[in-house]
């Protein structure tokens, strides 16, 4: 990888109940999630977890409920105390930071969205995008030109004065997002940011992130439920279930190399067109194709591709990247990739 | 002989119950008993007592009687009546200073500027013009029938009693909701205030203070309707959404900021509607109050009662309802103003 590392989390566990250092004895001596609850009555919530969030990437973490993503994404900024292991930022264990020193964490280098919003109901939207800074001490006409360039952005504009009841969900979602942004932490935490949503105006804020990524380079950890969700913003995804990680890497890696039957099983109803690129299914060469049929980008997915040829399977393609060719597309082996992989899929079946 | 005789026997202590043997006085049931040669002994099982003390003390007279239990609470009473008032006396002598104040205040200022005053007040927090010419209207009538010194003692009364409920049950409210413990060890005791007929808080009071002292009236009011506004506030707390609060950690706030620009401004409709009750709670006990030389419309009703004046009680009665709806409108119509402006 060619980015720093900006957050790193080692062998993390936690375990809910009375005696969670003893419990996780247990935990490392092999015991299941469904037998600690029921022989020692204690909840498992994550189990060695080993993630590192590279500066100016998305990191998505996905997985279903109960899967521990929430208490993961809280144990960045210490909301919830781990059992055992080590969350390091920038290289300092948060872990062992003081009250001020977490605040100042908290405060300067990492924001947060939250699915539910969690605006405040009595302040006007222009306080609530200012809220970082209005918790740093400064007055509203200091950070009004800032919280208002923000809102701007996210496409609030004249929307500044309103309470947050007066607004949909999508646009409280926005304020939640300017607030993020106004607090200027180069950290990102989104927490199911857009579940609440519904799909049409979910979609819009998944492109709002993607145009707001491209412009500011933050380090995001983004939790989702969601494949296709997940498909579309990350760059590296980490999937959880039962409070483990069963497969991370590059979405498109786990896409076509999926190592585990819970993902095969996960991605076999997605729309394979819309979420492969054209850079996972090529053949990497700088031989000139015999006919080529024209040019297409690596990050084009597969069915603009399609849409290019009209269907048509005897074509090939070069593929460039920035003016230089990296590989050659046969139609034939884009068709084969629309069909998830098929034997590992049939196991799975047997095995659910 | 009576019925219990066999079990002080049975234990051996008949010479104790021998010592407390004498001719001393007796109850009046005793003499009774005596002039009538009636015996306690019960006919069959169909009448023997409870082992009560005074059943036991018939079977030995060293056993106290239930009456020495009443009496000797009250001697304890008593016995540290003095050294309470030396702490206590100084403690409330404040409160008596400002129901003094009030009173004097509000009674020595002209009717043509307190009634405009308040019809301010009414204003600034409704914002209702309709609520305004209401209390104007009532006020007038009250004035105009001559209850107007009556009515505004009751209202002197209750308004340094509520802002003094509001003043301690406030930050009582905020620290119950912050600690488990302390709502342990207080709910029992607003419990306590809220059940016990409101008479019983005037009996120790009356020991305690003397009757002619304004914060008499004023301790008992103030522990009466205190109670809504410590519940409704650590309710009010404790309601707030956990998402809002874990937001607030998120962003880095002080407990401190938590507290003054989330916690409490998004309880306050809660917490308003603990005044609301509180208010209405103090204008209960006033009345009662009166008992205990609380002026105001309370003292036309128990000269009604007194007296027999029917006409007397019945419209200082009517009068007393007034404010009551006036006072209840009023707290109401800022409420729902609070609510207005943070419905979520």
């Amino acid at each position: 990888m060619d980015r720093n590392i900006k957050i790193s989390i080692r062998n993390l566990y936690k375990i809910f109940g009375p005696d969670p250092v003893g419990a996780l004895e247990h935990v490392r001596g092999g015991v299941g999630k469904a037998e600690l609850l029921e022989k020692h009555n204690h909840v498992l919530g994550l189990k060695d977890i080993n993630v590192d969030v590279h500066e100016g990437e998305i990191t998505v973490i996905m997985g279903l409920s109960g899967s521990g993503k929430s208490t993961l994404i809280r144990h960045l900024n210490r909301l919830i105390e781990p059992t055992a292991g080590e969350v390091e930022v920038d290289g300092e264990n948060v872990l062992q930071f003081n009250e001020d020193q977490l605040r100042k964490l908290r405060r300067e280098r990492m924001s947060m969205v939250f699915q539910k919003f969690a605006l405040l109901p009595h302040k006007t939207v222009l306080e609530n995008a200012g809220m970082a800074l209005l918790v740093r001490g400064f007055a509203v006409e200091e950070f009004e030109a800032d919280a208002k360039k923000w809102l701007a952005r996210v496409g609030l504009e004249g929307n500044e004065y309103q309470y947050p009841h007066q607004l949909s969900g999508g646009m409280q979602q926005r304020v939640g997002i300017a607030r993020a942004l106004a607090s200027n932490s180069p950290i990102m935490l989104m927490d199911e940011a857009f579940s609440a949503l519904d799909p049409l105006i979910r979609s819009d804020m998944q492109d709002l992130l993607l145009e707001l990524q491209d412009e500011l380079q933050k380090t995001v950890v983004f939790i989702t439920h969601d494949l296709d969700e997940s498909l579309k913003l990350a760059d590296h995804l980490v999937i959880l279930k039962d409070g483990h990680i069963v497969q991370q890497g590059e979405p498109q890696e786990i896409l076509m190399y999926p190592n585990d039957p819970y993902i095969t099983d996960f991605i076999s109803d997605i729309n394979r067109a819309r979420v492969l690129r054209v850079r996972s299914v090529m053949n990497k060469t700088t031989e000139e194709p015999e006919v080529c049929a024209g040019d297409i980008s690596d990050r084009d997915n597969l069915e603009s591709v399609i849409a290019r040829s009209d269907g048509d399977t005897n074509l090939t393609y070069r593929v460039v990247r920035s003016g230089k060719q990296v590989g050659i597309l046969d139609m034939k082996e884009l068709v084969k990739a629309l069909v998830p992989t098929e034997a590992s899929e049939g196991d799975a079946r047997s095995r659910y | 002989m009576a019925t219990y005789d066999f079990l002080f026997s049975s234990l051996g202590l008949e010479d104790w119950c021998a010592e407390g043997q004498s001719d001393g006085p007796m109850s009046m049931a005793d003499l009774l008993q005596k002039t009538q040669g009636t015996s306690n002994e019960p006919d069959s099982l169909w009448d023997t007592p409870f082992p009560s003390m005074d059943a036991l003390n018939e079977s030995c007279a060293a056993f106290p009687k239930s009456r020495e239990l009443t009496k000797g609470l009250e001697e304890g009473f008593l016995s540290i009546k003095d050294s309470l008032s030396v702490v206590l006396d100084p403690l409330t002598q404040p409160l008596s200073w400002a129901l003094d104040g009030t009173l004097h205040g509000m009674l020595n200022t002209p009717w043509w500027i307190v009634i405009p005053v308040l019809l301010a007040v009414v204003f600034f927090v409704t914002k209702s013009w309709k609520l305004v010419a209401f209390v104007a209207v009532s006020l007038c009538l009250l004035a105009f029938i001559d209850y107007y010194r009556y009515a505004m003692e009751t209202l002197a009364i209750i308004f340094v009693c509520a802002f003094l409920c509001v003043l301690f049950g406030v930050p009582i409210g905020i620290a119950m909701s912050r600690s488990d413990m302390m709502q342990r060890l207080t709910v029992p005791v607003l419990d306590m205030l809220q059940t016990l007929p409101p008479f019983v808080y005037l009996i120790p009071l009356i020991f305690l203070f003397s009757v002619t002292e304004s914060k008499l009236y004023g301790i008992a009011i103030i522990l009466y309707a205190i109670v809504p506004v410590i519940r409704l506030t650590n309710l009010g707390i404790r309601l707030v959404d956990k998402d809002v609060i874990e937001a607030a950690d998120a962003f880095g706030m002080t407990s401190n900021q938590k507290l003054f620009k989330v916690q409490i401004p998004l309880a306050l409709p809660n917490i308003m509607a603990g005044v609301n009750q509180t208010i209405m709670m103090s204008l209960a006990m006033v009345v009662i109050a009166s008992l205990v030389s609380a002026p105001g419309l309370g003292v036309l009703v128990l000269q009604g009662i007194r007296n027999l004046e029917l006409g007397v009680g019945l419209v200082a009665g009517l009068g007393i309802v007034i404010l009551a709806v006036i006072l209840d409108r009023v707290t109401k119509a800022s409420l729902a103003r609070i609510n207005a402006s943070q419905n979520q």
